[in-house]
């Protein structure tokens, strides 16, 4: 068990290591930035197949379809990050100092 | 991501379908035509279908590697089937011994192929919806 946890000590940053500057995830931030990207984008996508088929440029019914749910599903996950990120949040400033 | 490629597998399965379709009816609407643009009656057209992964080249790497593929329409086939033939000497394209060539469209292989390709549309959008109940479900282990 302490073998376990010293393992995993070892590969995690020690605290008082300087933080890189490049860090190659993006962090956090980043990630949020492109999740909310990635989102916009299938809304964008779902909106120009029902334009498309309304104004009759072709597009099959199940293709338009398809993208909405598609949307509807980054919507949602892009939902659950943004709870559980609130959740952190509200955790920390609950935190007695 | 992977819960979309199965989607658009099955998108392009739905695509196949719907053009199988319509050359169902462009079959069953030409049953009596004599006359086409070609020279002749009308001869039965047949999809052919060819697995691609073409469709999804974003996810094409992912995809390749597992071997997975989405179906395509490779050609419309025109049936060189033997025509059928009436004796009707009053139609103005009869032959000289009074014979009708008819399109060699047969009503009642059409209306199973018409089934056949309804009820693999049916399948394809049963796994859409099956892989979008997995994403649901797997969005519901947050909460």
């Amino acid at each position: 068990m302490i073998n376990h946890i010293n393992a995993i000590n070892s590969t995690l940053p020690s605290p008082t290591a300087p933080q890189k500057a490049d860090n190659p995830g993006g962090g956090f931030a980043e990630q949020l930035k492109s999740a909310i990207n990635s989102t916009n984008e299938a809304q964008v996508t779902a909106d120009k197949a029902v334009e498309e088929l309304h104004s009759g440029q072709g597009g099959n019914l199940h293709e338009v379809m398809i993208s909405l749910e598609k949307a509807d599903i980054s919507m949602r996950l892009f939902v659950q990050l943004r709870n559980k990120a609130v959740d952190a949040y509200q955790e920390i400033m609950r935190m007695n100092v | 991501m992977d819960i979309f490629t199965s989607m658009q597998i099955s998108s392009s399965a739905l695509s196949a379908q719907r053009t199988r379709l319509n050359v169902i009816s462009s079959n069953l609407a030409n049953v009596g035509t004599t006359r086409t643009a070609e020279g002749g009656p009308y001869r039965k057209r047949q999809v052919i279908f060819q697995s691609s992964n073409e469709s999804f080249a974003k996810h094409l790497d992912n995809a390749n590697k597992q071997g997975i593929q989405g179906v395509k329409v490779a050609e419309i086939q025109v049936s060189q089937a033997p025509l059928q033939t009436v004796y009707e000497p009053g139609h103005p394209d009869a032959d000289e011994n009074g014979m009708v060539h008819l399109p060699n469209v047969n009503t009642m292989e059409e209306m199973v192929d018409m089934m056949n390709a309804t009820r693999t549309y049916e399948a394809n959008a049963s796994a859409i919806q099956a892989s979008k109940r997995m994403a649901l479900k797997a969005l519901e282990i947050g909460r």
